[in-house]
C-alpha cells in the first residue's frame, strides 16, 4: 500500500489510537493518503498520554472528531522519508525484486506493533515522538534488521478541504473497468477530462492528444457501476500526468469510489482487500481552472 | 616450460573464474605440481586481493607441469577471454587445455572435443594469450601474511547474506562487519539519513590450534564483538563467490587491518556439507579474500 502512494519520498505520518495515515502531497494539487487501521497490526500500543504531552509542548491542538462529536484525540505527526521506508521494509526481499514486487505488502508503522509481510518477515516498530528517531525492525528466519531512520519536523501541509464542499458526483466503479480506461488514456494527452451527468452519457472519461481525441463513457449498468449518483452535470479536467499517479492503487484495488465536488475537486477512493477487512487509499485532486 | 591436462570438470573451473570476473580486468594463474592458483589483486595498495587454489586432480587428469622454475608455471591472463573459453567447454566430451605459441605468442589453448549426431568428430580451438611471468615479477607477488585473528566465525548463508547486501548498498558505500565468539556477526551500514544493522545469530566459531597465543592476545570477554568496517564494494566483489556455491565460508576479523574470508570449495560444489567437522573431508580448494580495512 506504501508503495501506491509513493510518488514523492517524502510522507507525513499521522498516528492515533485508530491507526496510522499516511500522507503524500505533490505541486499543493495532488494528496494522496493510505490508511492503515489497527485491526491490520497483530498488535498496537499508541500511548495517547504520551502524545497529548508531546502535542501540547509543541502547541498542537487536538483535532477534533467530527464523526463521534467528541474532543478529539492526540494525534502525533511525523515526516518520514517514504523511499527509504520502502527499501527498508523490502530488506529481506531478495535482490530479483525491484520496484515491481512487493505487491500488496503491508504498511507498518506505529508505536511497537510486530505484524506478518507476506508471511516470511515480521516488522515491529518504534517511535517515541518528534525529534527521536523512527525505528524500524525486521525479522526473518531468525535474522533480525534494526533500521533507525532520520524523521523530519512536518511543514504545514496544503488541505484541499474536499468535504468543505457538496459533493455533486458520486459513483462506484469495478476497478479493472477503470484499469482499462487508464490504460486507454493518450499519453500526448496534457489533461483528461471527468464528467457526469444524470442523464446519457452518464460517465465519461475523455483525453486530447497529438493524435486526436479519445472518449470512453459508461453507461448506468450494474454490472460496471455499482452505484451512481449525480445532482449536478459537470465537467472537469485535470493534469494527466497526476491522475496517473494512482496507477498503482487502481491495480491493487477491487473497487473505486470517485466523487466531485462542486468546486469540481475529484477525489478517488480505492478499495484494497487486506488481511483485515478492506484498506483504503484516497487520492484528491484539484481540477484545471480553465480561463476562459 | 610445458603445462599439458586433460579437463574432467570444467564446470567447476569456469565457476571459479566466473566469481572472479568483476573483480578485475586480469588475473594470475599460478600452475605448481599439485594445485592450480587463481590471484587476482585489485588496486594495488587499498585493494581487495582475492588468492585461491584448487587440487589439480579435482579439475584434471593427466596433469603435467614441467618448468625450470621449481616446476611451477606464473600466466598472466585476461579473465572474460579465459570465461568465454570455458563457457564454450561446457559440456564436451573431452577438454584439453595446454600452454603452446600461436604466432610466437604465448596462449593457453583449449582444445574442445565433441562427437556430432551424425557420429563426426568436431574440434573446438579456443585459445586465450597468456603472458607468462618471469621469475623477477613472480618473487614480487606475496600472499598476505595475516596473523591468527582473534575472531573466527562461519558466515550465515551466502543468499542471506547476498540478499541484504542488496538493499544494504543503496545506503551507504562502506559496512562495517562484526563478530563475537559467541556466535555473532552483524552487518552495519549507516548513511546521514538511516543507519540499518542486521544480527546472525547461533554461528558457529571455530577455534585453531594456534589459537592458544591469539586467545592470549585477545584481551575481550567471549560476547563482545570484534569490528572492520570496509569499503561496499569489496563486500560485494566477495559475495560474488556464490558461483561456486560454497556451503563453508570462514570470516576471520583482524581489526584495523583487514576483513579475510575463506570460501571452501566443495569437492563436489553441489552437496557439501554445512559445519566445522566436515570441512577438511569436502573441500577441494580455496578462495581466499583479504580485504583491507577502510583508513578513515
Amino acid at each position: 500500500m506504501l508503495r501506491s502512494i509513493h510518488f514523492q519520498n517524502r510522507t507525513t505520518c499521522a498516528i492515533n489510537s485508530g491507526g496510522i495515515v499516511f500522507t503524500v502531497e505533490e505541486a499543493s494539487s495532488t494528496v494522496a493518503q493510505a490508511y492503515l487501521r489497527t485491526d491490520l497490526f497483530a498488535a498496537f500500543n499508541f500511548n495517547n498520554t504520551i502524545a497529548k504531552e508531546q502535542n501540547q509542548a509543541q502547541g498542537i491542538e487536538p483535532a477534533a472528531d467530527e464523526e463521534n462529536g467528541e474532543d478529539g484525540e492526540d494525534t502525533v505527526y511525523v515526516v518520514l522519508p517514504l523511499d527509504i521506508l520502502l527499501d527498508c521494509l523490502t530488506l529481506f526481499y531478495g535482490p530479483t525484486s525491484g520496484a515491481s514486487g512487493g505487491g500488496s505488502t503491508q504498511g507498518l508503522l506505529s508505536g511497537g506493533n510486530p505484524m506478518d509481510l507476506r508471511g516470511a518477515t515480521t516488522a515491529h516498530v518504534a517511535f517515541n515522538g518528534i525529534g527521536t528517531d523512527f525505528e524500524l525492525m525486521l525479522e526473518e528466519r531468525g535474522v533480525i534488521s534494526v533500521c533507525r531512520m532520520a524523521t523530519f519536523v512536518p511543514e504545514s501541509s496544503v488541505d484541499l478541504d474536499f468535504s468543505g464542499s457538496p459533493v455533486i458526483q458520486q459513483l462506484i466503479i469495478r476497478s479493472e473497468w477503470l484499469r482499462d480506461a487508464f490504460n486507454e488514456l493518450d499519453p500526448t494527452s496534457e489533461t483528461v477530462g471527468i464528467s457526469m451527468a444524470p442523464q446519457a452519457p452518464f460517465f465519461s472519461i475523455s483525453t486530447t492528444g497529438d493524435n486526436g481525441s479519445t472518449e470512453m463513457t459508461y453507461s448506468k449498468d450494474e454490472r460496471i457501476l455499482d452505484s451512481f449518483f449525480c445532482s449536478e452535470e459537470q465537467e472537469n479536467r485535470y493534469k494527466l500526468a497526476q491522475i496517473l499517479r494512482c496507477k498503482h492503487a487502481l491495480s491493487l484495488s477491487d473497487k473505486t469510489k470517485i466523487r466531485v465536488n462542486q468546486r469540481g475537486f475529484l477525489s478517488f477512493q480505492f478499495m484494497i482487500p487486506t488481511d483485515a477487512d478492506v484498506s483504503f487509499v484516497n487520492f484528491l485532486f484539484a481540477p484545471q481552472i480553465l480561463s476562459e | 616450460m610445458r603445462f599439458r591436462a586433460q579437463v574432467t570438470n570444467a564446470n567447476l573451473l569456469l565457476r571459479v573464474v566466473q566469481c572472479i570476473e568483476k573483480l578485475s580486468k586480469n588475473a594470475m594463474l599460478k600452475l605448481t605440481q599439485d594445485k592450480l592458483h587463481i590471484i587476482v589483486l585489485t588496486d594495488m595498495d587499498s585493494g581487495l586481493q582475492l588468492w585461491s587454489d584448487v587440487v589439480a586432480v579435482a579439475l584434471f587428469s593427466e596433469y603435467r607441469v614441467e618448468s625450470l622454475h621449481n616446476n611451477e608455471i606464473y600466466l598472466e591472463f585476461n579473465i572474460e577471454n579465459l570465461q568465454r573459453a570455458l563457457r564454450s567447454a561446457q559440456g564436451a566430451q573431452r577438454v584439453t587445455l595446454k600452454l603452446t605459441k600461436k604466432q610466437n605468442l604465448p596462449v593457453l589453448s583449449l582444445v574442445i572435443k565433441n562427437m556430432s549426431g551424425t557420429g563426426r568428430e568436431m574440434t573446438l580451438n579456443q585459445d586465450v594469450p597468456v603472458r607468462v611471468l618471469t621469475p623477477d615479477q613472480v618473487s614480487a607477488i606475496m600472499e598476505p601474511q595475516v596473523p591468527t585473528g582473534p575472531v573466527h566465525i562461519m558466515m550465515p548463508p551466502l543468499n542471506s547474506v547476498r540478499s541484504i547486501t542488496e538493499r544494504l548498498k543503496l545506503m551507504g558505500d562502506r559496512v562495517t562487519i562484526a563478530a563475537n565468539r559467541e556466535g555473532q556477526v552483524t552487518m552495519r551500514v549507516a548513511n546521514d539519513r538511516v543507519e540499518i544493522t542486521t544480527y546472525f545469530r547461533g554461528l558457529q566459531n571455530m577455534t585453531h590450534e594456534s589459537s592458544a597465543e591469539s586467545l592470549s592476545q585477545a584481551d575481550r570477554p567471549s560476547h563482545e564483538f570484534y569490528t572492520a568496517t570496509v569499503d561496499m564494494k569489496n563486500f560485494t566483489r566477495f559475495l560474488q563467490s556464490y558461483h561456486i556455491a560454497p556451503k563453508n565460508i570462514v570470516c576471520c576479523i583482524l581489526e584495523h587491518r583487514a576483513l579475510v574470508f575463506y570460501v571452501y570449495i566443495g569437492s563436489t560444489s553441489m552437496f557439501g556439507d554445512t559445519g566445522v567437522d566436515n570441512l577438511n573431508d569436502q573441500t577441494c580448494g580455496s578462495l581466499t579474500y583479504y580485504i583491507p580495512v577502510r583508513q578513515v
